[in-house]
């Protein structure tokens, strides 16, 4: 397990042993079954995970409907993130696809370590630069993107989530309806028919 | 040095100040030291900043004036933000990435801003820990927005969406040509029209 948490780390900076040991020490293993809800609006977000195995998606409700806006996987983070950072309840629901096992640090371990390690400020900071690009490319992405585009992109980039995720969660995910998502995806299995 | 430009800088200077000074507490020797990682840059009104295809090499925050950051698309320009002063502008994902930009910064009005380059800001960080403190602090304010206004965005009604803006931000709706507020709040131009007309009218409450 320290391998998986240095090569995330490492792709931030590089931590010595006592450092890597000292976030080890703080990090907590928690596993749930599938179909999971792991937070809830108005709760308040305690964790940042890293996804070791499984699937998670991050949803919120507009009305009655369902809008996703994180699909994670194995080796990417999860969380309220915002609720996290802030201690403020949460606006949105995870919950669990598959069963899921994640290393999770709490808030209170989160100020120990800025305490404990003087290079923490900077991880910390990398890590939540990460998150907030991501968030921009996602939204930016929604907007200059065509929907053909985004499915395409999509397609390209997480080829095991369109094996493992319920089809309705990536329509809604990508914010394309799900009778276009359907005919995106058969033109695609049409198509690769076709060269193969 | 002429008066003028003497006053410029020393507004300027002012700005970083109580910019940073949000976020962490420093006496006048450590802000001098700060400064001279920072500069001063001025722009014309409707002068481009950065634009698609070139690095992002600047944080900027505004100390005068008014800025937007656009994509240009086959569907027409869409304004992702209005910036003015003391708030931060830039190509974000170019300057961190170090990629080429795909948005566009330009001026509306004759502008100011007290930036630091991607390579000051390196040093700055590394040499001073309240830097590397601060700028935790800002990223996860500009998170935190971020993800409030994505949220409110989606909740709100467009009435809601105008109404909110306008109350909170009184002074954009005479500095911003309306076509650049009506796409940064994603409104269509004639229904943006149609509220503008109705607030004048009738004020915010009987919208």
């Amino acid at each position: 397990m320290e391998n998986a948490l240095r090569q995330l780390l490492d792709k931030y900076l590089v931590l010595s042993d006592e450092d890597l040991m000292l976030i080890n020490n703080q990090l907590e293993f928690r596993e749930f079954p599938r179909r999971t809800l792991i937070v809830r609006e108005g709760e308040t977000e305690n964790y940042l995970s890293f996804v070791v195995s499984g699937i998670l998606r991050k949803y919120f409700y507009k009305g009655r409907q369902e809008v996703i806006t994180q699909l994670a996987s194995e080796g990417t983070f999860i969380s309220s993130s915002v609720s996290f950072f802030s201690a403020m309840p949460s606006q949105y629901f995870i919950e669990t696809l598959e069963p899921v096992t994640l290393l999770s640090l709490s808030r209170e371990s989160l100020h120990k370590l800025y305490i404990q390690i003087p290079k923490m400020e900077k991880l910390a900071r990398l890590i939540i630069t990460d998150l907030y690009l991501q968030k921009e490319k996602w939204e930016q992405d929604a907007i200059t993107l065509s929907i053909k585009e985004r499915f395409s992109r999509f397609v390209d980039d997480y080829p095991e989530l369109l094996k493992r995720v319920p089809q309705k969660y990536i329509a809604s995910y990508l914010n394309i309806k799900p009778e276009t998502f359907s005919r995106l995806k058969h033109s695609l299995n049409h198509s690769t028919a076709v060269t193969a | 040095m002429s008066a003028s430009k003497i006053s410029r800088d020393h507004e300027a200077w002012t700005v970083l100040h109580k910019f940073v000074e949000r976020y962490v507490h420093f006496n006048d020797a450590e802000f001098r030291a700060w400064q001279s990682f920072f500069e001063i840059r001025t722009f014309d009104k409707k002068q481009s900043v950065i634009s698609v295809g070139e690095q992002e090499e600047y944080i900027n925050i505004v100390v005068s004036g008014l800025a937007r950051k656009y994509a240009n698309l086959e569907r027409g320009e869409v304004t992702m933000q209005i910036a003015p002063e003391g708030h931060m502008i830039h190509a974000e994902w170019s300057f961190h990435k170090r990629v080429p930009s795909s948005v566009i910064v330009e001026t509306i009005e004759p502008t100011t801003f007290i930036a630091i380059s991607h390579k000051n800001w390196q040093a700055l960080l590394d040499k001073h820990p309240k830097a590397e403190h601060m700028s935790r602090l800002f990223v996860t304010e500009m998170f935190i927005i971020k993800d409030r206004r994505y949220y409110d965005m989606v909740q709100k009604s467009t009435r809601e969406v105008f109404l909110d803006y306008i109350k909170s931000h009184p002074h954009m709706l005479q500095r911003v040509p309306q076509k650049y507020l009506a796409s940064y709040l994603n409104i269509q131009p004639e229904t943006f029209s149609r509220l503008k007309h109705l607030l004048k009218t009738s004020g915010t409450k009987s919208i």
